[in-house]
């Protein structure tokens, strides 16, 4: 029976050949979207599902409450983890862990290394990462001694065994001694780095990891006893704080609550910062995308195949004649169905196949690279069947309830049967792609806001030049500046602890208000050189900016922003001038007041700044260089690093780069979003041109008797279009509000953004109609050019 | 063989009702050879259709070897349709995309007939019938009348005791149709078929025992 069926379904499919291109191609596309997608997701949801004890893992992080602020920090300080490890029984292990950039030489080479770890022995015994060499208990026991990857052993000492190999870090000042080799972290591990130096080796370094109770610094996990109930041990914590450090707290006015997160949920629903994050929204976004792409090429086959059906309706009738039920002959079209869904599934697989390793690049990590071992080929099967019935039941139902006696006297012609239906999910299939095409629209005119806006300082041609490393940078800051303005083609040159776009401290900071008391906060903070404000082109609006000419400047000025003076209750800037600060031990009056810029991405709005003159905290110089001498200044510049930091390695970058490779997430979600738009149009089209193909041959007859009639092509092709621009149109009213929504939910991670602007709508709305039109009009003029003799002839 | 009692039939329209048949009353004998014969719209294809369990009459009862009809349920309906008749229409209705050898195997298929009894079945009757050549050739590719005969085949695989056959010979030229009604006439005079067969034509109405005439949607 079966055979017969599949043989039919063969026949038919291999007769229609366009129609069963256009549902396979459709089917496909749809399909390695969603394959892709749900590879994407099961990764992201796979992170730290690799460590055997997941379930029993914690994570303890800090909330650190000021007077003015809460901080919910991922870190500990030092002194915690074992402490609550001793204090509690049912801690079986704690392991303190500490990211960080390191240096290393080896001989005559250097490696900058982004992902070292710095941890306790118990790294092995709490985690599942996998040791080669070297045992979990020795491995990291000792000071100066280090576990390395296989890769990174390799790229060091090449095939040679790494065990006992020593090599330098921090500029050849520390000895670092192998001890072990474990498997390369897994991609889907939140914490990533490439070797692990023993937490040893800081103490010995002169850290003090036993008293620094408010020394934050530390990522540090807690393994708990089988059966240990983790919510009963958070609520012990904040005893064992007081009991530890309770006068402490209440002296410096700064309370530390611990709370525990359970390791599964570090990567992906923590709120806190962490280096390696995950996005529950985008996991959202993207199944929603992949199912409605699915959708689209599942709507194509039920539109084709209802609007088809009366092509089937004669066998129907001869089988119900001849003993079919019902139910067989649901079957039967069911099986056909999933024929083709089964043949676009082989398709999916090898499309995936071929499209993981740009699909990678886009995400930016690599998902997956042989799609058969990632065991989720079932799944693909699962999904691949589930489409076959979804798309064929209703398709089936129709074809197999025809009563024969209709079909079979021959009075049975197109009926308007499912017609509502059609027209309900070309609308459906419109307002996705119409806020699709929308949502692409918005986002990009969003990052090209972000680009062009107007930042408060200058972005252009400043090369930032990192002098990190240089001994006595207080003594040393001013002829370092002098040698590099010497440089040919340097218009100017000045040194700051920070940039914008990058990184900058904060500090606990206590400044006058209105009414003369004094008001804690914690603000962050630049230190800058004398040249610094001018050199950015930052606008001073009340009082000066620093000036070598008066001594009092270097130690006992401060400028603040615009921020500052509205945080503190004053209304004009001129009113804060005169007033006194205390920070970091210094204490003196502010200066001036800058205006505003924005010194990190536009998705924050500007928060208070406050900038000193600090030459020990100098570490970037920022170099002003016309675009046609920076290589030249570059090569300066590097010679006079060199002599400063001659064990070090001359890293420089622009401004403007690196201050919109903050956005480079976003214009991510931008490609991605672009690309399932152009998809999802793609599958309407192709949807569009199935149906409206049929319609034309359907109606051939009345063409024909319409042009003898006098009709002209333009009277045919409006005919034949208006049907779909209103269909569009109604689409256009309901993707309209539903696209402003979803939009304004994505806008409103940014603190400065466009307002939505209406054309949007209307020209997404265009493109719609527009690729309709073009689809109709290929069709309908093949059909209104004919003859009409030639099409009447045939009845 | 069958009865039927006070059979009418009628579709409503607007909001009153076209009747197509009215009160017919009718017994057709195992071993019998009726004609249907009445003019266009008369109700005699309604009756056959009836008669076929292709559509149920809107009053009335119908018993089919003794057994109401009109109170099965559709699996029971569906399974003495299989069993027992057997249709022939004028317009052949072969499967289009099935081979001669296919579309003949069909109702065996809805019959759960093991593959190898089909296999010997379908033989038997292409070996009968004379078109084992054809036997992988689609419908378009046979003449009108060869593709009746697969329609008659087709009906007679299943070894049905009655055949329903819907003006048999309409598509087809004289010399066609005359072969194709010494086929009948064989089929129930050697096999004992009962044949009941609605024609326009008094000629292929003399092949029966029996005509009944139809106007109006009665017996004449």
């Amino acid at each position: 029976m079966i055979k017969n069926y599949l043989k039919i379904a063969w026949r038919n499919i291999r007769k229609q050949k366009f129609y069963s291109f256009i549902n396979i191609l459709g089917l496909t596309i749809g399909m390695t979207c969603c394959f892709l997608i749900f590879m994407y997701v099961r990764f992201e949801l796979s992170y730290d599902s690799f460590h055997k004890n997941k379930d029993r893992i914690y994570r303890v992080v800090t909330d650190v409450k000021t007077p003015t602020e809460l901080i919910e920090a991922d870190i500990t300080s030092a002194p915690m983890g074992p402490n609550i490890k001793a204090d509690f029984p049912e801690v079986v292990s704690s392991v303190r862990i500490n990211l960080q950039n390191a240096l290393v030489t080896i001989g005559s080479n250097k490696y900058d290394e982004d992902r070292v770890a710095m941890a306790d022995s118990t790294l092995f015994d709490i985690f599942s990462f996998q040791l080669i060499r070297g045992t979990a208990k020795n491995a990291l026991a000792e000071p100066f001694t280090a576990v390395l990857t296989e890769s990174k052993a390799k790229k060091y000492f090449g095939s040679a065994d790494p065990m006992g190999k020593t090599f330098q870090m921090d500029g050849g000042k520390v000895t670092i001694k192998v001890t072990g080799l474990m498997k390369d972290v897994p991609e889907n591990s939140h914490l990533p780095f490439d070797m692990v130096i023993s937490m040893a080796t800081a103490e010995r370094m002169g850290q003090n990891l036993t008293e620094s109770w408010g020394n934050f610094g530390m990522l540090t996990y807690l393994l708990l006893a089988p059966g240990a109930d983790a919510a009963k041990l958070e609520k012990k914590l904040p005893a064992f704080m007081e009991s530890h450090i309770g006068s402490t707290m209440k002296r410096n006015n700064m309370y530390y609550t611990l709370h525990l997160e359970r390791l599964k949920d570090v990567y992906m629903t923590s709120k806190r910062p962490a280096a390696v994050k995950g996005s529950i929204t985008n996991i959202y976004i993207f199944s929603i995308v992949a199912v409605f792409i699915l959708l689209i090429a599942v709507i194509n086959f039920v539109n084709l195949a209802t609007a088809r059906a009366t092509e089937r309706a004669r066998e129907v009738g001869v089988r119900k004649s001849v003993g079919a039920y019902e139910s067989q002959l649901t079957f039967q079209f069911l099986c056909e169905t999933l024929l083709l869904s089964l043949f676009a599934f082989v398709l999916s697989v090898a499309l995936s196949q071929l499209l993981l390793p740009p699909f990678n690049l886009l995400a930016g990590k690599e998902i997956a690279y042989n799609i058969f071992l990632t065991g989720t080929i079932g799944w693909f099967l699962f999904i691949a069947i589930a489409v076959g019935l979804l798309a064929g039941i209703y398709p089936a139902l129709v074809l197999s309830s025809y009563k024969p006696v209709v079909v079979l006297k021959g009075a049975f012609s197109s009926s308007n049967k499912g017609l509502f239906l059609r027209r309900g999910l070309v609308v459906f299939q419109f307002v996705i792609t119409i806020v699709l095409i929308a949502g692409v629209m918005i986002v990009y005119y969003q990052l090209l806001y972000l680009q062009s806006r107007d930042l408060g300082f200058k972005k252009d041609q400043q090369l930032v030049v990192e002098f990190g490393g240089v001994d006595n940078m207080k003594e040393k800051w001013f002829d370092i500046r002098q040698q590099v303005l010497n440089v040919q083609g340097v218009s100017g040159a000045t040194f700051s602890s920070a940039i914008p776009g990058r990184f900058q401290n904060s500090a606990y900071s206590n400044i006058e208000m209105k009414n003369g008391e004094m008001q804690a906060s914690n603000i962050n903070l630049y230190f800058i050189d004398y040249d610094f404000i001018k050199q950015y082109e930052i606008k001073v609006l009340a009082g000066r900016a620093f000036s070598p000419q008066m001594a009092t400047d270097s130690t006992q000025a401060m400028l603040v922003n615009e921020a500052v003076v509205s945080s503190l209750g004053y209304s004009k800037p001129e009113e804060i001038i005169g007033k006194k600060f205390d920070q970091w031990g210094r204490k003196g009056t502010i200066i001036g007041v800058i205006k505003n810029f924005n010194y990190r991405s536009l998705k924050e709005a500007v928060s208070p700044l406050t900038l000193r003159i600090e030459p020990e905290a100098f570490v970037p110089m920022t170099i002003t260089v016309s675009p046609k001498d920076a290589k030249k200044v570059i090569a300066g510049v590097e010679a006079i690093y060199n002599r400063y930091v001659p064990e070090g390695r001359f890293n420089y970058f622009f401004v403007d780069d690196d201050f919109d490779r903050q956005y480079r997430g976003d214009f991510r979600f931008g490609q991605l979003v672009l690309t399932f738009a152009i998809l999802a149009i793609f599958l309407a089209t192709l949807g569009l041109l199935g149906l409206i193909s049929y319609i034309v041959i359907q109606r051939t007859k009345e063409i024909g008797i319409r042009k003898v009639l006098g009709a002209s092509v333009n009277n045919i092709l409006l005919l034949l279009s208006t049907d779909f621009i209103k269909l569009i149109a109604i689409a256009l009213l309901v993707a309209t509000p539903l696209a402003w929504y979803l939009m304004y939910q994505w806008l409103k991670d940014f603190a400065y953004r466009i307002d939505v602007p209406w054309w949007v709508f209307l020209a997404a709305g265009c493109v719609a109609v527009v690729i309709a039109l073009a689809t109709v009009s290929i069709q309908t003029m093949k059909a209104a050019m004919t003859n009409p003799v030639k099409s009447l002839r045939t009845e | 063989m069958i009865q039927l009692k006070h059979i009418s039939k009628h579709y409503p329209v607007g909001f009153g009702k076209n009747e197509i048949l009215r009160d017919i009353d009718l017994r057709i004998f195992e071993g019998e050879f009726v004609s249907i014969m009445g003019p266009s719209g008369s109700g005699k294809s309604t009756l056959l259709h009836i008669l076929g369990l292709l559509e149920e009459p809107s009053q009335g009862e119908y018993l089919f070897d003794g057994e109401p009809v009109h109170k099965m349920n559709e699996k029971k309906r569906t399974q003495l349709h299989r069993g027992a008749i057997g249709f022939v229409f004028q317009a052949y209705h072969l499967i289009d995309e099935l081979t001669v050898y296919e579309n003949i195997e069909t109702p065996l298929l809805y019959k759960n007939m093991p593959a190898a009894e089909r296999k010997s079945r379908v033989a038997d009757i292409l070996d009968r019938f004379n078109i084992v050549a054809k036997k992988d050739l689609f419908p378009n590719q046979l003449s009108g009348g060869q593709q009746q005969l697969v329609g008659i085949a087709r009906a007679l695989v299943g070894e049905p005791k009655v055949i329903l056959a819907d003006e048999p010979t309409g598509n087809l030229h004289s010399d066609q149709a005359k072969e194709i009604m010494e086929l009948f006439k064989q089929l129930n005079e050697k096999d004992k078929i009962t044949i009941v067969q609605v024609t326009h034509s008094e000629l292929n109405a003399t092949y029966g025992h029996r005509i009944i005439q139809i106007r109006d949607g009665k017996i004449a």
